[in-house]
């Protein structure tokens, strides 16, 4: 096993361990700081995968922005459930039924499916996304502002206290 | 950049809409008393302008693919956008501030913003040519609606209801995420036209895959029209959300996630031949789509039955709607688009007209539940034949133009051949069960007694005008028939190279 | 040698656990959580197949906007918790209980 395939096993488990952890923990805070390590395995497995743009947003805006503003929503709303949780599980066993299964047919699905292998070898990629999100993907890339200033309007104005506008 | 330009030539409606929302935010921000007033005034010039290129552009026969692919423009994508662009005119227009009690006291200028907003999201849906173009416009309709339900920020069951569907449609959307992220691994290329060059040759070795991502992005449109099983968000979201937003939310998400379903069903998973498609590959998702269509007819117009409030009947009754419109994708074949266009056309109508009276009567009597709809024929005449007139047209009923919908639809699939006549059946069952409750309504409207000391409604007159609108679009297209027949054979044009 | 397989299903794993959390958690954001589970996992899909299968970058595009999306899914959606949280005190979806079903 070479020392990418070792750091590749370290990542991978960080990752699903961290996600298993967001999922059964007890504590909402604790959920929270297990899914910045998930975040953080996943810009990881992005690293061994040679998508280095896509690691450093994967950082910026998912542990940076999202994690942070979910564990806003966290505090700000902590105080009165956490007695609730402890009678919440009901359905632990079935889920994981359905859980398992999804797992085995999907994986399943990834082992025997004869994908194609054209591949490309792991090198700088922020040049050439910048070239794609100003070329073919220039529309989408537009789209994104617009619904980025849709979801800052609309949050903002759901938020707000005051009745006028 | 000259690619850029030619582009924008085609693009004119979306243009329009970007400079409206655009306009409407700083006009807004900007205060003054007059403010309300300019940013109506805006949105609707706006929403004509753009209604007028997306005419102009199905009148030319525009096509092609533009922005590199991410965008395609032909006769089906025009249709499609006109019936979108007059779903929002028609609700900010009809169903105004004055006339929806719950709106009242909210900001307007955000309001617009949000109806421009999701008519571009809408369009932009409609035309999507590549995968990434339709998750990102899929999720831009989605966010939009999400926060145009959450309106009412003070009303609790606004608050659930908007709650409920962002959870529910984030699922539903990851899940296709999933999906196409399998179909990007089997075909290699995220165009819509790419990826159905490769499945039309076929994928080698197992079919797992492919048929997990059929199945999940089912699920994505699923969510969008609300078929069954995916509708459990409808009739709370209809509840929870301010009538004209329902209106809305019941025509345009709907009718844009149908173009796109036949745009990728038809245009991706089927090769075209003339008249006809071919399945590709070997997933069999028409059987699929069969039994989805079934149960959505029949759960929506079953669960409707015993509705009470008026907003959650209509809901159950839009679910029971899609199932006929699923039966035009099912078809696979000219007929079978064209049958779809011209139900949404009528639906667009029927829908529309039902809500507003719905609107008028809680303006005027603050209430949405059917049990205090006894004695409106006495005290608002005018609104109740209306609603006689919508009733009977979501019915199918002819001459209404909800007839001409569900004549085409269930015409397509009886075309199909004999293996396909029950399925016809089972939809004409369907028509008939929906008779029950919508005649309901009209025998509590007109028949009943109650509310002797009630009253009689003064419906403004501009709402007065509006109803004779409403009512004269259903009454009078049958006279048109040919025409909008013409129209629709037209319109079935898929573009589908790059 | 760790290839295509491997990653494909460490992203099968990530959406189980996604899916478990939807269907065991009642706490809103901690549905939310298990949806951004979900979104992850597809976005290890989509950049595995941009490194071993397509060999475009088309995959690692995708994924920038699938993160694009999130960040204004979580913003919307917290705005709506917290304003749930200010009118009845309690983001439990269970105790959502006004509209029926």
């Amino acid at each position: 096993m070479t020392a990418a395939d070792y750091v590749f096993w370290v990542f991978a488990t960080a990752t699903v361990v961290s996600g298993a952890v967001v999922v059964f923990a007890r504590s909402l805070i604790y959920s929270a700081f297990a899914l910045l390590f998930t975040f953080f395995g996943v810009a990881g497995l992005y690293v061994l995968l040679g998508a280095d743009f896509l690691a450093a947003t994967q950082l910026l805006i998912y542990v940076g922005g999202i994690l942070v503003l979910l564990l806003f929503g966290v505090m700000l709303t902590h105080r009165i459930y956490d007695l609730k949780l402890r009678t919440e599980k009901t359905q632990l066993g079935p889920g994981l039924i359905v859980a398992a299964g999804i797992f085995i047919i999907f994986a399943n699905a990834a082992l025997i499916t004869e994908w194609p292998t054209v591949g490309r070898e792991p090198a700088p990629t922020t040049k050439e996304i910048g070239r794609l999100f100003l070329g073919e993907y220039l529309l989408a890339f537009e789209a994104a502002s617009v619904l980025l200033l849709v979801a800052l309007i609309g949050a903002a104005m759901i938020v707000r206290r005051k009745k006028d506008a | 950049m000259e690619e850029v330009l030619r582009s924008l030539g085609l693009f004119k409606p979306e243009i329009a809409l970007t400079a409206g929302l655009l306009l409407v935010v700083i006009v807004d921000s900007i205060g003054g008393a007059w403010r309300n007033g300019a940013v109506r005034i805006l949105s609707i010039a706006t929403l004509a302008v753009a209604l007028g290129y997306a005419v102009e552009l199905q009148v030319a026969g525009a096509q092609g693919a533009i922005f590199s692919g991410m965008l395609t423009v032909d006769p089906l994508g025009s249709f499609f956008k006109i019936i979108l662009v007059l779903a929002s005119l028609l609700i900010i227009t009809a169903f105004t501030f004055r006339a929806a009690r719950e709106l009242h006291g909210l900001g307007q200028g955000e309001f617009h913003a949000l109806i421009l907003a999701l008519t571009l999201s809408n369009l932009l849906l409609a035309g999507a040519n590549d995968i990434v173009m339709l998750y990102l416009a899929l999720e831009m309709v989605s966010i939009t609606s999400y926060v145009m339900v959450a309106y009412l920020k003070g009303d609790r069951m606004s608050n659930e209801a908007s709650l409920k569907y962002l959870l529910f449609g984030a699922v539903s959307t990851g899940g296709m995420l999933y999906g196409l992220s399998l179909l990007y691994g089997l075909t290699g290329t995220t165009s819509l036209p790419g990826i159905r060059e490769v499945l039309a040759t076929g994928v080698p070795g197992p079919q797992l895959a492919l048929y997990l991502a059929t199945l999940l992005i089912v699920v994505g449109f699923g969510f969008k029209i609300a078929a069954v099983p995916f509708h459990f968000w409808c009739p709370d979201v209809y509840q929870g959300a301010a009538t004209p937003v329902t209106a809305l939310l019941s025509v345009a998400p709907k009718a844009a996630g149908f173009g796109i379903a036949v745009r990728f069903f038809f245009g991706t998973f089927a090769v075209p031949v003339t008249g006809t498609w071919d399945l590709s590959g070997v997933i069999d998702w028409q059987l699929l789509l069969v039994v989805i269509s079934v149960a959505t007819m029949t759960l929506g117009n079953v669960a409707a039955l015993t509705q009470n409030n008026m907003k959650r009947l209509l809901a159950y009754s839009s679910i029971a709607h899609a199932g006929y419109i699923l039966m035009g994708i099912v078809a696979l074949s000219d007929v079978g688009a064209r049958s779809l266009l011209i139900y949404l056309f009528a639906y667009l109508f029927m829908n529309l007209g039902a809500f507003l009276v719905v609107t008028l009567v809680h303006l005027h009597d603050g209430t949405f539940d059917l049990r205090d709809y006894p004695g409106l024929y006495r005290r608002a005449p005018l609104l109740t034949l209306a609603m006689g007139l919508f009733m009977l047209s979501l019915i199918g009923i002819p001459p209404l133009v909800g007839f001409l919908g569900k004549l085409y639809v269930f015409g397509a699939v009886i075309n199909m051949g004999s293996g396909y006549y029950w399925y016809a059946a089972v939809g004409a069952v369907n028509a008939a069960i929906a008779g029950f409750y919508y005649l309901r309504v009209l025998k509590v409207m007109f028949i009943d007694a109650g509310n002797e000391d009630k009253p009689p409604l003064k419906l403004a007159f501009v709402d007065r005008a509006w109803l004779l609108f409403f009512a004269a679009a259903n009454l009078l297209p049958v006279l048109f028939w040919s025409r909008i027949d013409e129209w629709a054979r037209g319109a079935v044009v898929l573009y589908t190279g790059r | 040698m760790i290839g295509l397989s491997h990653y494909l299903i460490v992203s099968a794993a990530l959406l189980s656990l996604g899916i478990l959390g939807l269907l065991t958690r009642r706490n809103a954001v901690n549905v939310l959580m298990s949806i951004e589970l979900i979104l992850n996992s597809a976005n290890v899909n989509l950049v595995a197949f941009s490194r071993f299968g397509a060999g475009n970058l088309d995959g690692q595009v995708f994924a920038v906007f699938v993160i694009v999306v999130a960040a204004a899914e979580v913003a919307v959606a917290l705005a709506i918790v917290l304003t749930m949280y200010r009118l009845r005190r309690t983001p439990n979806l269970d105790d959502a209980d006004i509209l029926r079903g």
